[in-house]
C-alpha cells in the first residue's frame, strides 16, 4: 500500500478591501499567501466611479470646470488645468502669461500638498504615526497658503476659461516666501528621517525593486517611474502653462526600490519651492483673463498636464456647440498597477500596504471606464443598452 | 545610521503646546479670500440670468417680478451650492459676492438654506404668491 | 494593607475593580503622553472608561464555524490571568496581598497566558486576518520572553530570592538596580513594550495589515474585556519593572512617580520608531536581546561568585 504525501493545493487567500484600514478608498486586492510570503496577487477596481464623463455631456463649458476639478480631491487642479488647457486649445487662444503664471504656482503648492500628504500616508502605512502627524501638521501650511490666495483648501478653483480668477498682490507674496521657508527647513529634515532612521530603513530598503527595464515595459509614470529611472516628466517633455519660462529639473533615481520613491518624491519637493520662488520674484505683467466663446468651435483637442501622479491625459471633442461632446480621461494612477501585481509577488505580506501606498494611489482618479478587448468582437462605441446587458452578463 | 531620527521633534514637543486649534473655543479669523455665504445685490442687476447658466450646481434662480423696472428676486439654495464662486465671475454688474465672515452654515433643519435675496417688497411679493393654494386640479374619471 | 479581608483586596482594593480604574487610567496617560510627544492633544480623561462602556452595551456577534465555548472563555480567562498576576506584585505602593517564595514565576507566567489566550481567540476564530494575528502573537510572544525573563532574573539573583515583595525591599534599599544592571534595565524596559504589544512591537495588531489581528472577530463583551486585561497587563508589568529596577516600591506615592517616569519614557520610546516587521522582531529578540540578557547574567554570576 503507498502512502501519498497531500500538498496543499488550496490557496490562502488574504483579501485587503474594499473596506480595510490600510486603504483610504475602495479598492479591492486579494493576496494568496503561504505563512506571510505572497505568492500572486490580483486587483479589482471600480467603486466610487460616479459616470463624471457622461455627466460632462449636459452640462456647459464652464460648469464643467468645477465638475472635472471634482474628479480627484488632492491633484484637483491639474484637473482643471488640463481642461481649460484643453478648451483654449479648442478656442484658439491663449491665457495670458499671469494667469499662466498663477496656474503654475498653484499647481506647485498642489504638488506639495498632494506629497507631503503622501508622506504621511506612506508612513503611517508603515507603522511610523509620529512621522504621520508630524508631515500632515506641516502641511498645514501649505493649505493655509492655498486659502489664502483661493479661499479653499482643497478644490481652489482658480481657474477660468481664459484665465485665472484671483491675483497674487504683495502681502501673499511675502506670505509666501515665509511659508516655503519653514517647508523646506522641514523637508529637508524628512529627508534625514527617512534617509538614515534605521527602523524606517528597514521597511524600505530593498523593498518593491523595479529594474528600469520592467518600468519601462510595464508602463510606469510618475514619480514611482522617476524612481526606476524612467525619464518621462510631462513638465520637461513638452511644458505647458509658465514651464516654458521657467524650466523645472526632471528628478530621477536608480535605485527603483521602496527608500528611492520616498527620496525622489521629496527632491521633487525641493524643486517645486525653487520654482514657486523664481516665478514669485519674476512674475509677468499683464491682465488676468481673456476672452473665451460661449461656443467652443468643433474639433479635437488633446491636452497633457503633469499630476503630482504621472501624466494626466483629457481628450476633449467639441461639436461646435455649449456643451462638450466627449470627454475622456485618463489618469496617472491607473498606469501604475500593473508593477504592483509584478513586484509584489516574493515579499512578505507585512511589506504589501507599504507598498501599494508607494505608487500612490488615487482611487477617485482611477474608475474612467477601460475596455479590455481579449479577442471577440472589438467594439468602440457602446449603446446604453449594450453597456447594461455587458454588465448583467459579466456578473453571471 | 540612526535610530530615532525624530528624537529632536518627539523631544522639543514633551514642552510646547500642542498645535492643535481649540475650536469652538477659540476661532481664528479667516483669511480674506473665503467663500462663504452668497449674497446678492438686487439695485444692479439686469436680469441677464448668466449666473444661473453657469452655475454647476443649479444653486441659484433669478425670479422676474418685473422686467421692465428691473426687479428681480433671487432664490439661492445654500445646501446645493459648491461656493466656486463662477457666479462672482460671470456677473457683469458685481451684484454677488461671497461673504467671508458667515462659513458656519450647518443647521439641523433644511429651512435656512432656501435663501430669497431681493428688495423687500418683492421678496414678500415672492413669497406670497408661493403660499397662496394652488388651483384646483381636473382629475380625469 | 494586609489586614483587609481577602475578598475585600481581591475584588474591590488593590485587585479587582480598582486596579481595572488604574488600568483605565494608565491607559488615558500613556494615549495622552503619545499625542503629547506627536504635538496634539490626545482623548480627554474619560475616553477609556466611554470606550468600555460603549463596547459592554453593544451586539456580541460569534462568528459562524468556531468553537463558541472558547470563544467566550478565552477573554474571561485572559482578565482572570492578569487580575491574579496582580496579587503578587507590590500594586500601587503596598505589600503583595499574596506573596510567597517563587511568586516571581506564577506571576510571569499568568501575563503569558495572557498573551496565550489572545493568541488561541485568533486562532479559534474563522477569519484569515485573525489566523495571521494569532501567528504573530505566539511568534512574537516566543522571542522576547525568553530575554525578558532573564532581564527579570538578573535582580532576583542580586537580591537572592524569587519572592517579588522581598525582591521589592531589597531594591529599596540598596542602590538603584537601573544603574548596576543597565543592560538588564535596557532589556527589561524593551521587553515590556514587547509583551504589551506597543509600537514598534504591535506587529500582531498591525491596523493596517492585519485590521486588528487576533481579535478581530470580537466584538461587545469580549473585545472589552480583552482591552481591560490589556490595561491591567500594562499597570502589572510596570509595576513590576519598577519595582526590580528602580528602587523598589515603599508607598503609594513612589508607585506614582516612579510609574508614570517610566510610562512617560515608554511613550517616548513608541513615538520613535516605526513598526518592526515581524521576521525583524524575532531576528532583533533572538540576536541582540538573548545575547545582552545572557551577559548580564553572566557578569551577575561572577560578581555574586567574587561575593559582592
Amino acid at each position: 500500500m503507498t502512502v501519498e504525501a497531500h500538498t496543499k493545493t488550496e490557496k490562502f487567500i488574504v483579501p485587503i478591501g474594499p473596506q480595510h484600514p490600510a486603504l483610504k478608498e475602495p479598492g479591492h486586492f486579494e493576496f494568496s499567501v503561504e505563512g506571510e510570503i505572497v505568492t500572486g496577487a490580483s486587483i479589482r477596481l471600480g467603486f466610487v466611479h460616479r459616470g463624471i464623463e457622461k455627466g460632462t455631456e449636459v452640462r456647459n463649458w464652464t460648469q464643467n470646470i468645477y465638475i472635472l476639478e471634482r474628479v480627484c480631491g488632492i491633484c484637483s487642479h491639474v484637473h482643471a488645468t488640463a481642461y481649460v488647457l484643453g478648451v483654449e486649445q479648442l478656442a484658439g487662444v491663449t491665457a495670458p502669461p499671469r494667469a499662466q503664471a498663477i496656474r503654475t504656482i498653484v499647481g506647485e503648492l498642489e504638488r506639495i500638498h498632494s506629497h507631503m500628504l503622501w508622506l504621511g500616508v506612506a508612513a503611517h502605512e508603515g507603522g511610523f504615526d509620529t512621522l504621520f502627524m508630524y508631515s500632515w501638521r506641516d502641511r498645514e501650511t501649505v493649505m493655509d497658503m492655498l486659502e489664502a490666495i483661493s479661499g479653499n483648501r482643497v478644490h481652489y478653483s482658480v481657474n477660468l476659461l481664459g484665465g485665472v480668477k484671483y491675483d497674487i498682490d504683495q502681502k501673499l507674496t511675502d506670505q509666501f516666501l515665509k511659508g516655503l521657508e519653514f517647508l523646506e527647513e522641514r523637508l529637508t529634515h524628512y529627508m534625514k528621517v527617512v534617509t538614515t532612521d534605521e527602523t524606517f530603513v528597514g521597511r524600505t530598503k530593498d523593498i518593491g525593486k523595479m529594474p528600469k527595464d520592467e518600468a519601462y515595459m510595464l508602463g510606469s509614470i510618475g514619480p514611482t517611474g522617476r524612481a526606476s529611472g524612467v525619464e518621462r516628466d510631462i513638465r520637461v517633455d513638452s511644458p505647458y502653462a509658465a514651464y516654458g519660462e521657467f524650466p523645472i529639473k526632471m528628478v530621477t533615481d536608480q535605485a527603483g526600490d521602496l527608500q528611492a520613491r520616498f527620496i525622489v518624491r521629496i527632491k521633487e519637493l525641493y524643486e517645486s519651492i525653487r520654482e514657486i520662488r523664481e516665478i514669485l520674484g519674476h512674475m509677468p505683467e499683464s491682465e488676468l483673463t481673456v476672452k473665451v466663446p460661449r461656443r467652443i468651435p468643433a474639433g479635437e483637442a488633446f491636452s497633457r498636464v503633469e499630476a503630482p501622479r504621472g501624466e494626466l491625459v483629457y481628450f476633449l471633442k467639441s461639436n461646435g456647440t455649449d456643451t462638450p461632446e466627449r470627454i475622456k480621461i485618463r489618469t496617472p494612477s491607473l498606469c501604475n498597477w500593473s508593477s504592483i501585481i509584478n513586484y509584489a509577488v516574493g515579499h512578505k505580506l507585512a511589506d504589501m500596504p507599504m507598498l501599494l501606498a508607494g505608487i500612490d494611489p488615487c482611487f477617485s482618479c482611477n474608475d474612467r471606464s477601460v475596455t479590455i478587448t481579449k479577442g471577440g468582437v472589438h467594439q468602440t462605441n457602446w449603446t446604453w443598452e449594450q453597456l447594461r446587458q455587458y454588465g448583467i452578463e459579466y456578473y453571471r | 545610521m540612526k535610530i530615532g531620527a525624530m528624537l529632536g521633534d518627539i523631544f522639543g514637543s514633551l514642552f510646547k503646546k500642542p498645535v492643535t486649534e481649540m475650536y469652538p473655543f477659540v476661532k481664528t479669523d479667516a483669511p480674506d479670500r473665503l467663500r462663504g455665504q452668497l449674497y446678492y445685490d438686487p439695485e444692479k442687476c439686469s436680469g441677464c440670468q448668466l449666473c444661473v447658466k453657469d452655475c454647476p450646481a443649479d444653486a441659484i434662480e433669478i425670479i422676474t417680478v418685473d422686467k421692465v423696472n428691473k426687479k428681480f428676486v433671487m432664490r439661492y439654495h445654500a445646501d446645493r451650492c459648491t461656493y466656486c464662486a463662477q457666479c462672482v465671475e460671470s456677473c457683469r454688474f458685481a451684484c454677488i459676492a461671497m461673504s467671508n465672515k458667515d462659513w458656519e452654515l450647518a443647521s439641523a433643519s433644511r429651512k435656512p438654506f432656501e435663501v430669497f435675496y431681493g428688495r423687500e417688497e418683492d421678496v414678500a411679493f415672492i413669497l406670497d404668491k408661493a403660499n397662496q393654494p394652488a388651483p384646483a386640479e381636473v382629475v380625469e374619471g | 494593607m494586609n489586614n483587609l479581608p481577602p475578598i475585600i483586596s481581591l475584588l474591590i482594593f488593590p485587585g479587582g475593580l480598582f486596579l481595572m480604574a488604574m488600568g483605565l487610567a494608565f491607559e488615558w496617560a500613556d494615549r495622552k503622553l503619545v499625542a503629547q510627544f506627536q504635538n496634539r492633544i490626545g482623548p480627554r480623561w474619560f475616553q477609556p472608561l466611554a470606550d468600555t462602556v460603549k463596547l459592554l452595551a453593544k451586539e456580541e456577534i460569534m462568528p459562524a464555524g468556531v468553537n463558541s465555548t472558547l470563544f467566550i472563555m478565552l477573554p474571561v480567562v485572559a482578565v482572570a490571568a492578569a487580575l491574579t498576576a496582580s496579587l503578587n506584585v507590590p500594586l500601587f505602593g503596598l505589600t503583595p496581598v499574596y506573596s510567597f517564595t517563587g511568586d516571581l514565576v506564577v506571576a510571569l507566567y499568568l501575563m503569558s497566558l495572557m498573551t496565550l489566550c489572545m493568541g488561541l481567540a485568533g486562532a479559534n476564530s474563522n477569519d484569515r486576518f485573525s489566523i495571521m494575528g494569532a501567528t504573530r502573537t505566539l511568534t512574537q510572544l516566543f522571542s522576547y520572553e525568553a530575554p525578558f525573563l532573564l532581564a527579570l532574573l538578573g535582580p532576583a539573583i542580586a537580591a537572592g530570592t524569587w519572592n517579588i515583595s522581598e525582591i521589592n525591599t531589597y531594591a529599596g534599599n540598596n542602590l538603584w538596580m537601573v544603574v548596576t544592571q543597565p543592560i538588564g534595565a535596557i532589556i527589561a524596559i524593551i521587553g515590556l513594550m514587547g509583551k504589551l504589544e506597543l509600537p514598534p512591537f504591535d506587529a500582531p495588531e498591525a491596523e493596517t495589515e492585519i485590521v486588528s489581528g487576533a481579535m478581530t472577530e470580537y466584538s461587545g463583551r469580549g473585545l472589552a474585556l480583552f482591552h481591560i486585561g490589556k490595561d491591567v497587563e500594562l499597570v502589572v508589568g510596570l509595576t513590576l519593572v519598577t519595582a526590580f529596577y528602580f528602587g523598589g516600591l515603599a508607598n503609594p506615592l513612589f508607585f506614582i512617580v516612579k510609574t508614570l517616569g517610566l510610562l512617560v519614557l515608554t511613550a517616548g520610546l513608541q513615538s520613535l520608531f516605526a513598526r518592526l516587521r515581524i521576521d525583524q522582531t524575532v531576528g532583533m529578540w533572538w540576536r541582540i536581546g538573548a545575547l545582552m540578557a545572557m551577559l548580564q547574567l553572566l557578569i551577575l554570576v561572577i560578581f555574586k561568585g567574587f561575593g559582592l
